[in-house]
Parts: C-alpha cells; structure tokens; sequence
C-alpha cells in the first residue's frame, strides 16, 4: 500500500500535494526552560500556546508489505474540537543534500465518531500516546516541544507515564511540493537553537 | 601655529559633536522601539540595536584617540554671560531641553567633578592603594599582567587548542541526550516501547514492540456474540498470518478468529 513518490505522481486536480519538511531533537527537563525562553524570543511574538493531545495511531494490515498507518489525534484540552486525521508518507529519498525530512502529508479534519469509523474500516488501532507541550510558530515555521507519555489503560488518557526525562522538539513546515528554499530557512532557524538543542533530519526507519 | 591648533580643536569638536548626535539618534529610535512597538520585537533586532550603538560608541573612542585630536582636557570651557531670560536660538539647538542659559543649569551642564559617590569610591581606592605599600602593588600588578597575557593567549591561539580544553569542561551541562532522542523520535515514528499494556492472564510473547492493543473491551465482546460487523476480533498477529489474500476473502477469516477467540476467552493469541 505503499504510495510512489509524491513528485513523480502527475497533478490531476483536486487539492495540491502537501509535504511536510521536518527536523526533530531532543532536550533533557533541566535545559527545558532556557528553550522555551530561547523559543519565546526568537519567534513570533504571540502568546504561548501550550497543547495536550491525545494520538492513536491506526494500522491496516494490506497483504503486501508494508501496513498504512494514520494518525487520529484528538485534544485533551479542548474536548469538543474536532479530530485531527493525517497521513504521513514515506520520507522523500531524493536529495542526500536537502536538510530536512520531507514526507507528503495529507491532513483532514474529522467527527467524533473517528475511532469507530476507522475500526469499521478495518484499521486497528496499533499504539496511542499523549503529548503535552507548548507550539510556537514563526511565519510558516511550527516549532512543536512536547513532553510524550504513554497511555497504561488502553483509552485511559488520565492514567499516563513519561516516556523519558527529555521533551521532543519538532521543527516543521507544511509547503506545496518542489520548494527548496524551505529546508536552506529551516536549518537556518536550527543553527540559532544550537548548543541547547540539536535539530536534525532524523529517518524513523534507520533506528528500528 | 596657534590658528592651526583652533583650527584643528574646531574641527575635533564639530566631528565628536556629529558622532555624539549620531548616537544619540540611534538611542533614540531605540527607546521608541521598545516603547511602541515591543510586541513585535524580536531578540535579533534588539541585538542589533545594541550592536549599533556599540559600534558607534567605538568611533567615538577612536576619534577621541587620535593623534590629530587636541587634547581636550587643557581646554577650559567659561560661561561669559548668564542671564535668567528665555534664550530662543538656544532652545531651539538644545531641542527645548535647555531654553535658559542661567545660574541653575551651569553648575549641571558645565561640571568636569565626577559625582560625589564617584568622588568617594576614588578617595577610597586611593587610600587602600597607599596602605598596601609599593611591594605587595607591584606584585599584584605582575600577577594582574601574568593574568592578561594568559588570557590572551589562550584567545588568539587556533580554534582546535581552544576547543579540545572545551570540550572536556563542557560535559557536565548537556542539555540534550542523543539517545532520548532517537527513542523519543522511534516512539512518535512507530510506536518503539509504546502500548506495551499486557492484559492479566497468559502474556503473549511474540510481539516486544508493537502493540495487541484493543481499541475498546466492547469491540471484542461484540465479535464473540455476532461478529456480524466488519470487526476482526485479534489484531497483529494472528490476523496477518490467517489472511488468505483479496480484501474480499475478508468474511471468511473474520469466522476462524471468532472461533480461536471464544475458545481461549482471550483477545491476545501471541
């Protein structure tokens, strides 16, 4: 079920190809707090936000290799907004030298009703965790710090344990396919982050 | 000669009065900024207004420095007329900040006494200075030179000697651990040491990282009685092994996975 390379694939109309540029870190508890000031700082000026969601993630066992997976995420904090579906595609392998991790990436909004919809679909749901952090933006930048725990009582979102003592940070731009430049902005940004986090292009798949 | 001499002390201050309107413009616009516009500032714009008023203060110092200044300290400013009324042309150069040229803003203005604190903490300084006594200065002066010189070696060496001391001193504050990192990245990418939530009873072994997880108990309840929805009651496992190959065939193995289900009262076979 695997999809072929977003690039390659020709425009047929409908809504444009999204690709999600990415860089992820890390930052132990103790440093956490001159990041979010460094972040504070460096980004646009406006209130903090700070998040707590709750993430399933849904496979569908194809008979070929490789399972599909979606990410249903939903917020703890605000309980009647609206689910958050996304599709996140294999990493782009075309550019050694590009700095960031690009992937497509389809985002849909979704009812409430998700879970049971994907279930009927035949989806199950393979691993959830709960992530609360704080995001901050600058221009179409998303810098996301969140502290990951895991859920002990499948759909329990109270009863959560820390994964590790360091929060993940994610540096993310959602931009049409074939811009370049991004990535050259997003490296920039992570330079300014430096001693205190290092963001770098990080392939899920190397480390299994 | 002395024509040379004003000449040159004239043009000394034109050019430090310029300088000095420069950062004052600068310090200016600064304080407006901050003032007005302090939601939409940004560090690095207000680094570089520091840098700028920084730099200009430097050329300052260099022009006071200069072989072709005058010295300024042999010059003796004396009020020649004071008077009480309001002096316009004045004004308007001081920017309405000294409208009267009279006997309460010289004092001010024209001091060349450093502040009385100022005044005190020298006293004092000067004082010690003498209690110590000219051998126990002039080895604090070596040890303060000894110092310097260190220092500036240690600066103007190349980078690799400067950074391999570095290095050794930095390890006790990181503020980052590679390995979290990966693990943290390995948890949000597929669920590494995730759903690790074994039900009480016989633990499947099999599967160490991915889950058997349930997305709720009625799910499973519903199979073993009807099992007329789409649901497949076993997830992972057992389900890959006993597909049979077309989406459509998927009605036949939903009815073998009800069976084992019912049979060991257990959603979770491996």
């Amino acid at each position: 079920m695997e999809a072929p390379p977003v690039t390659v694939m020709p425009v047929t109309g409908g809504a444009i190809n999204m690709m999600e540029y990415l860089l992820q870190g890390s930052v132990l508890d103790q440093a956490l707090d001159s990041l979010l000031h460094r972040l504070r700082g460096l980004c646009d000026n406006i209130e903090p936000e700070t998040f707590a969601d709750h993430e399933l993630v849904y496979l569908l066992k194809g008979q070929q290799g490789q399972p599909f997976l979606l990410r249903a995420r939903r917020s703890l904090s605000h309980p009647a907004a609206p689910w958050h579906l996304r599709y996140l595609g294999q990493p782009e392998v075309g550019d050694k030298s590009r700095h960031a991790l690009v992937r497509n990436c389809v985002d849909v909004a979704a009812s409430h009703s998700l879970p049971d919809f994907l279930n009927e679909m035949g989806f199950r749901m393979d691993h959830e965790f709960v992530a609360k952090g704080h995001v901050f933006r600058k221009g179409t930048m998303k810098v996301v710090v969140s502290k990951l725990s895991r859920v002990l009582v499948p759909g329990n979102t109270e009863n959560t344990e820390q994964l590790s003592l360091s929060s993940l940070v994610e540096l993310s731009v959602l931009a049409p396919a074939g811009q370049d430049t991004v990535s050259e902005d997003m490296r920039a940004f992570a330079e300014q982050l430096k001693p205190l986090v290092h963001l770098e292009k990080i392939d899920p798949k190397k480390h299994t | 000669m002395q024509q040379r001499e004003e000449k040159q002390l004239e043009g000394a201050v034109e050019s430090l009065t310029s300088r000095v309107a420069h950062v004052k413009n600068s310090l200016q616009s600064f304080i407006y900024k901050l003032e007005n516009e302090y939601e939409r500032l940004t560090w690095p714009s207000v680094l570089d207004n520091f840098a700028l008023l920084s730099g200009q203060l430097n050329t300052i110092n260099k022009l006071l420095k200069n072989d072709k200044t005058p010295s300024f300290r042999n010059q003796v400013i004396i009020p020649l007329l004071l008077s009480p009324d309001r002096d316009e042309d004045l004004a308007k150069l001081t920017e309405q900040r000294v409208p009267v040229f009279s006997h309460e803003i010289v004092p001010d203005h024209l001091r060349t006494k450093p502040d009385p604190d100022v005044e005190e903490q020298e006293k004092q300084l000067n004082a010690e200075a003498v209690r110590i006594g000219p051998d126990a200065a002039q080895k604090q002066i070596q040890t303060l030179n000894k110092l310097c010189s260190n220092l500036l070696e240690k600066l103007n060496n190349p980078r690799e000697d400067r950074d391999s001391e570095n290095a050794a001193l930095r390890q006790n504050k990181p503020s980052f651990n590679p390995a979290d990192t990966t693990a943290l990245v390995a948890a949000v990418g597929f669920g590494k040491n995730l759903s690790k939530c074994r039900p009480p009873g016989p633990v499947a072994p099999g599967h160490p990282g991915q889950g058997n997880m349930m997305s709720g108990g009625p799910t499973l309840q519903q199979v073993t009685i009807g099992g007329a929805s789409g649901h497949q009651g076993n997830i992972g496992g057992p389900v890959a092994s006993q597909q049979t190959g077309q989406p459509g065939k998927m009605p036949s193995s939903i009815k073998t996975n009800i069976k084992s289900a019912s049979a060991s009262m257990h959603p979770y076979n491996r």
